[in-house]
C-alpha cells in the first residue's frame, strides 16, 4: 500500500490535488492516480473498523454555525458538507480564546460547533458552557486512534466534552528573502532583537494573550504559563518596548506576510505551512528556547440552536477521509492514526508538521491557569492600549 | 476652486472605485486583479447566509424605524403639554439618548439585557407550565429596542423643532371654526408635522440599516450585513464583499437619486 | 378622553423605552463599574472604587482619542468648508443638487466598506508602491495614526460638509457684491461674512461629528492594526477578550463623563463665538 502511495511524486500529488479542488477531475480520478482510493478500499477492507460510516443523518437542518480560527479549513470540505446534508455552513472567525470564550459569556452566540484549544476545556465545563458529547452522534470518533496526548484534554471529570481536531505548535515565520546579511532568527529572543533592528516596523504579533505574553516569557527564558507578576512585569516591560517596531497586532498574518507588508510574525504550524508552501522564502521556525505545542477540539456549546447538525459536521470532519483532505489543505498535524496512513510520506516526514525531537520537547501545553488570570488578560489589554 | 471640488471628489470616490474594480475580478485575492468577471456577484447573491444578513438589516430597520417613529412623533406631541419637572427630565433623557456614544449604547444593553436575561430565564423555567419554556435571548427583539432608542430620540427632536415652528394660528382657527380636537390633529396639525415625521422615519432606517456598533454587541446569534461584512473581512478577504458593497452602494445611490427626482417632481408640480 | 390621560398615554410607549433601554442599561453600567471581575471574567457583586482608581492604565486610548478625535473634526472642518462654500456660490445651479447628493451618497454607505478600500490603498500594495515607483521611498502608512486620520477625514467629511452648506444658503449673494464694491478683498469678504453665516452650520458639523469621533471603534481598529487604540477599542477588548466587565463599564462612565463635559464646554464656546461675531457689523 505504502508502495502505491510513493510511486506519485510529491509534486504531481499536490497538482492532482489542485486539479480536483478546481473541479477539473472526477473524484474517481484522483483517487485512482494518487493510490489514495485504493490505499483506503484495501485497508477498509482489511480492517472494517476503518472503513467510513454514514457520516450524517438526513434532515439535519439548512444550517450550521461554527466558530473557528483562520485558515482552518478546506472550504471544498464545507462544500462537499452541504452538498451531501443540504445545511450550509456559517463559519465566523477568531484569533483567540479569549474571543471566544467572551462571546459564550455573554450568551446567545448562536453557535452549533467551536473549536477551543486545550487548556480551556476544563474552563469551559466550569463556567457550564459546553455539554458531554453524545457519542452515539459521532460514529467517526474512534478513542483508541487518538494520541492521548493530544486527546486526553477533551475529557473532563470523566466524560467527554470535546473530540481533537488537529495539533501544532507556535513559533514564527519569517521571510528570509528580507534578512540580507543578517542570521535568520532561531530564538524567541532572537525574534524580539531584530524586530528592534532590521526588521523594525515588519513584525506581528498575535492578538491573543496566550501566545504573545508567553513568548515574551520564554525570550527570557521563563515558562510560557507563568503567572508569576516578577516575570509577567519583565515580560510586559519587553512587549511594550517593541511595540512601536511592531507592523501589527493580529492573528490574520497571512495576508500581510503574503503581500509583503510584514516580514515576520508569530505563527502557528498550519500557517506557516500553507505560507512556505505558496512562497518557499517564508520559512517557519521554532524559538530554541520553547513556546507552545496544543491540541485544537471540536466541542458543542450549550443551547446550540442546529444541534444535531452540529453534531454532523464534526462526525463528516472526524471521517478519516475527509480529515486527510482537510491535513493537506489546512498544514496542521493531525493526531488521527487512522488519518496517517492516508497522507503522502513527505507530509509525515515535513519538518514543519512534525518538529524534530529536542525543538518539541522545549514546547509547553497551555496551561487553565493563563485563560483566568485576571493579570495576564489585563496585561495584554494594557499592551495594546499603549 | 472649481479644480479643489473635483479632488475632492476624486478622493471621495476613488475607493468607492477601487471596491466596485475589484468586484470584478476573475481571481481570488481582493488586492491582485485577474481579469473581468461578474461571478462574484453571483457567489454574493447565491449565499444564504449574505441573504439571510440583509432581510435581517431591512425587517429591523423596518420595525425600529416604524415604532421608533409612532413612539417619537406621540412624545413630541404630548410634551407640548408637558412643563416643569417632568418635561425637563424628558428633555434630559432624550438628550442623552442621542449623545451617548454607540459604542456605550450597545455594551450598557449587552450586559444589561444578559443580567436581566439571566433573572428571568430561571423564572420562566420555574413557573412555565409544560415542557419548552421561552428562553430570553439577545437576537432581533433587542437588535430593534436599541436601534429604536436612539431612533426615537431623533424622532422627538426633529418633530418638536418643526411644531415649535409651526404656526398656532392654524389650530386656533380650526377649533375656532367648530372642528374636534381630533379633526384638528388629523387635517392641520398631522399634515404640518409631516415632513417632519416622514425625515425622522428615514433617517431612522438609514441609522439602523447602516449601523454596526450596537448590533455587533447586541446582536446575539442574529446577523445584521454590517455585522456579516466586518465578519468576513475578518475570514478571509474575497471579491464577494467587494460585491455586496457595490451593491449597497448602487442601491443607494438610486434610491437617493430616486428620491431627489420625485421631490423635484412634485416641487415642480406645486409650482 | 381628558387630556391629562391622553398626554399621558401619548408619552407612555417612549417614557417605557427610554426607561427600559436608556435608564436601566446605563443603571447596570453604573453598578457593574463598582463591582469585580468574575473568576473566568464577567462579573461578580462586590463595591469598591477600584475600577475608576485604574482608569489611568488606559490614558494612552484616552489621549489618543482625545487628541485625534479634535484634529480629525478640525480637518474635516477646514476641507469641508471650501467646498460646501463651492456648492453654496459657485456651483452652477442646474449641477448644484446632484453634485450635494454625490457628497453625501458616500455616507448612506456602509463605513466599514468605505474603509476597507483603504486598508488596501494604504497597504503595501496599494499608495507606497506607487510612490516606489516614483523612487519616492517606500513608506509605512498602514496601520499609523496617520492611516487612522485618512480613515477619519475620509468617513466625516460628508457629515460636516452638509451643514455647513445648509448655512452657507442663506448667504444672500448681494452682500459679498456690496462688500467688493466697497474695496474688501477676497479673504476679507469671506472671513467677516461667509464664516460668521456659516458658523451655525460648523457648530452643528463639529458637534456631530466629534461626538461620534469619540466613541469610534472600526475605524481605528481597521486601520490602525492593533496599534491605534481609541477609548472604543479598548471597551471592546475588556468586553470581548479580556472580559473584565467590571473595569469595562468604569471605562464605558469615564467616556459618558468625558463627552458630556467636552460637549456642554464645546456648546458654550460656539455660543460665544456666534454671539461675538453677531456683533460685529457687516460693513
Amino acid at each position: 500500500m505504502k508502495d502505491r502511495i510513493d510511486h506519485i511524486s510529491a509534486k504531481r500529488f499536490m497538482e492532482e490535488l489542485q486539479r480536483y479542488r478546481k473541479g477539473s477531475v472526477t473524484r474517481r480520478h484522483f483517487l485512482g492516480v494518487t493510490g489514495l482510493g485504493a490505499a483506503s478500499a484495501v485497508l477498509g477492507a482489511a480492517m472494517p473498523g476503518l472503513r467510513a460510516r454514514p457520516a450524517f443523518a438526513q434532515g439535519i437542518g439548512d444550517r450550521v454555525a461554527l466558530a473557528t480560527w483562520p485558515n482552518y479549513h478546506d472550504p471544498a470540505s464545507f462544500e462537499a458538507f452541504t452538498a451531501a446534508t443540504g445545511a450550509a455552513v456559517d463559519v465566523s472567525v477568531f484569533g483567540s480564546n479569549e474571543e471566544m470564550l467572551a462571546k459564550l459569556q455573554a450568551g446567545g452566540s448562536g453557535w452549533d460547533v467551536f473549536v477551543p484549544t486545550n487548556y480551556t476545556i476544563t474552563t469551559y465545563v466550569g463556567e457550564d458552557l459546553i455539554e458531554p458529547l453524545d457519542l452515539a452522534l459521532l460514529p467517526n470518533y474512534d478513542a483508541a486512534a487518538f494520541d492521548p496526548r493530544f486527546a486526553e484534554p477533551g475529557t473532563v471529570d470523566g466524560k467527554l466534552y470535546a473530540v481533537p481536531k488537529n495539533w501544532g505548535t507556535t513559533g514564527f515565520a519569517v521571510n528570509t528573502a528580507n534578512l540580507g546579511d543578517a542570521a535568520k532568527p532561531a530564538t524567541w529572543k532572537e525574534f524580539f532583537d531584530i524586530t528592534k533592528g532590521a526588521f523594525s516596523g515588519r513584525t506581528m504579533v498575535h492578538d491573543y494573550q496566550l501566545t504573545t505574553i508567553g513568548n515574551a516569557l520564554k525570550a527570557f527564558g521563563y515558562s510560557f504559563n507563568s503567572v508569576d507578576p516578577a516575570e509577567l512585569a519583565e515580560a510586559e516591560k519587553l512587549l511594550i518596548e517593541v511595540k512601536p517596531h511592531l507592523f501589527a497586532i493580529s492573528s490574520d498574518y497571512q495576508p500581510s506576510m503574503r503581500s509583503g507588508d510584514a516580514w515576520l510574525t508569530m505563527c502557528w504550524t498550519g500557517d506557516g505551512k500553507q505560507l512556505n508552501r505558496d512562497l518557499p522564502e517564508i520559512e517557519y521556525v521554532l524559538g530554541r528556547e520553547g513556546g507552545e505545542i496544543w491540541s485544537d477540539f471540536y466541542a458543542v456549546p450549550k443551547g446550540a440552536p442546529h444541534r444535531e447538525a452540529g453534531y454532523a459536521l464534526i462526525n463528516f470532519l472526524l471521517d478519516p477521509a475527509v480529515n486527510a483532505k482537510e491535513a493537506l489543505f489546512h498544514g496542521y498535524p493531525v493526531a488521527d492514526s487512522r488519518v496517517d496512513p492516508l497522507l503522502p510520506a513527505e507530509v509525515l516526514a515535513d519538518p514543519i508538521l512534525y518538529p524534530a525531537k529536542d525543538l518539541l520537547d522545549a514546547l509547553e501545553f497551555g496551561a487553565a491557569v493563563t485563560l483566568t488570570d485576571p493579570n495576564r488578560a489585563e496585561l495584554m489589554a494594557r499592551f495594546k492600549s499603549a | 476652486m472649481r479644480l479643489y471640488a473635483l479632488a475632492i471628489y476624486l478622493f471621495l470616490y476613488i475607493p468607492v472605485g477601487i471596491i466596485a474594480l475589484f468586484s470584478f475580478n476573475a481571481g481570488r485575492h481582493a488586492a491582485q486583479f485577474q481579469g473581468f468577471s461578474v461571478q462574484w456577484y453571483g457567489k454574493a447573491l447565491a449565499n444564504p447566509f449574505v441573504m439571510e444578513a440583509l432581510r435581517t438589516s431591512l425587517i429591523v430597520a423596518f420595525a425600529s424605524a416604524v415604532l421608533a417613529t409612532v413612539a417619537g412623533t406621540m412624545a413630541a406631541l404630548a410634551l407640548q403639554s408637558v412643563r416643569g419637572r417632568l418635561r425637563a427630565l424628558f428633555d434630559a433623557l432624550i438628550y442623552i439618548a442621542v449623545i451617548v456614544p454607540g459604542i456605550v449604547v450597545g455594551i450598557a444593553t449587552l450586559i444589561a439585557l444578559v443580567t436581566v436575561f439571566g433573572w428571568l430565564n430561571p423564572l420562566l423555567a420555574a413557573l412555565w407550565p409544560g415542557d419548552a419554556p421561552p428562553q430570553l435571548a439577545l437576537g432581533y427583539g433587542s437588535l430593534i429596542a436599541a436601534h429604536g432608542l436612539f431612533a426615537m430620540a431623533l424622532v422627538v427632536i426633529l418633530v418638536r423643532a418643526r411644531i415649535a415652528g409651526m404656526d398656532r394660528s392654524l389650530i386656533e382657527a380650526s377649533s375656532d371654526l367648530g372642528a374636534t380636537p381630533m379633526g384638528t390633529f388629523r387635517q392641520v396639525t398631522l399634515p404640518l408635522i409631516a415632513p417632519a415625521v416622514l425625515a425622522g422615519f428615514l433617517l431612522s432606517f438609514t441609522f439602523s440599516f447602516d449601523d454596526f456598533i450596537i448590533a455587533f454587541f447586541v446582536a446575539g446569534g442574529e446577523t445584521t450585513l454590517p455585522v456579516y461584512v466586518f465578519s468576513s473581512i475578518r475570514r478571509g478577504v474575497t471579491p464577494e464583499i467587494n460585491a455586496i458593497g457595490t451593491m449597497v452602494l448602487a442601491v443607494s445611490l438610486a434610491m437617493l437619486v430616486t428620491a431627489q427626482f420625485i421631490l423635484q417632481r412634485g416641487r415642480g408640480a406645486r409650482g | 378622553m381628558a387630556p391629562r390621560y391622553r398626554t399621558a398615554l401619548f408619552l407612555a410607549p417612549a417614557a417605557a423605552w427610554l426607561l427600559a433601554m436608556l435608564v436601566l442599561p446605563l443603571v447596570v453600567v453604573l453598578v457593574y463599574s463598582f463591582g469585580a471581575r468574575g473568576e473566568a471574567g464577567g462579573y461578580t457583586p462586590a463595591f469598591s472604587f477600584e475600577n475608576y482608581l485604574n482608569l489611568g492604565s488606559r490614558w494612552t486610548a484616552f489621549r489618543n482619542t482625545l487628541t485625534i478625535a479634535p484634529l480629525g473634526t478640525a480637518l474635516c472642518l477646514l476641507i469641508a468648508w471650501p467646498l460646501a462654500w463651492f456648492l453654496a456660490m459657485r456651483a452652477d445651479p442646474k449641477w448644484k443638487t446632484l453634485l450635494l447628493v454625490l457628497v453625501i451618497v458616500p455616507f448612506w454607505t456602509s463605513i466599514l466598506i468605505r474603509t476597507y478600500a483603504w486598508i488596501y490603498l494604504l497597504g503595501g500594495q496599494g499608495i507606497p508602491s506607487f510612490l516606489n515607483a516614483l523612487g519616492l521611498g517606500n513608506p509605512r502608512l498602514i496601520n499609523t495614526p496617520f492611516a487612522v486620520m485618512v480613515g477619519i477625514v475620509y468617513g466625516y467629511l460628508p457629515l460636516m460638509v452638509f451643514p455647513i452648506y445648509v448655512s452657507l444658503e442663506k448667504l444672500d449673494k448681494r452682500l459679498l457684491e456690496a462688500a467688493a464694491d466697497l474695496g474688501a478683498p477676497p479673504w476679507r469678504r469671506i472671513w467677516q461674512i461667509a464664516v460668521p453665516i456659516s458658523m451655525p452650520g460648523v457648530a452643528t458639523g463639529s458637534m456631530l461629528v466629534f461626538i461620534l469621533l469619540m466613541g469610534e471603534f472600526l475605524i481605528p481598529a481597521m486601520l490602525g492594526g492593533g496599534k491605534v487604540f481609541f477609548v472604543g477599542n479598548a471597551l471592546v477588548d475588556l468586553f470581548l477578550q479580556s472580559r473584565n466587565w467590571p473595569f469595562g463599564a468604569a471605562v464605558a462612565v469615564a467616556l459618558v463623563l468625558v463627552m458630556l463635559a467636552t460637549v456642554a464646554a464645546y456648546m458654550r464656546l460656539t455660543r460665544r463665538l456666534a454671539g461675538a461675531r453677531d456683533d460685529v457689523s457687516l460693513m
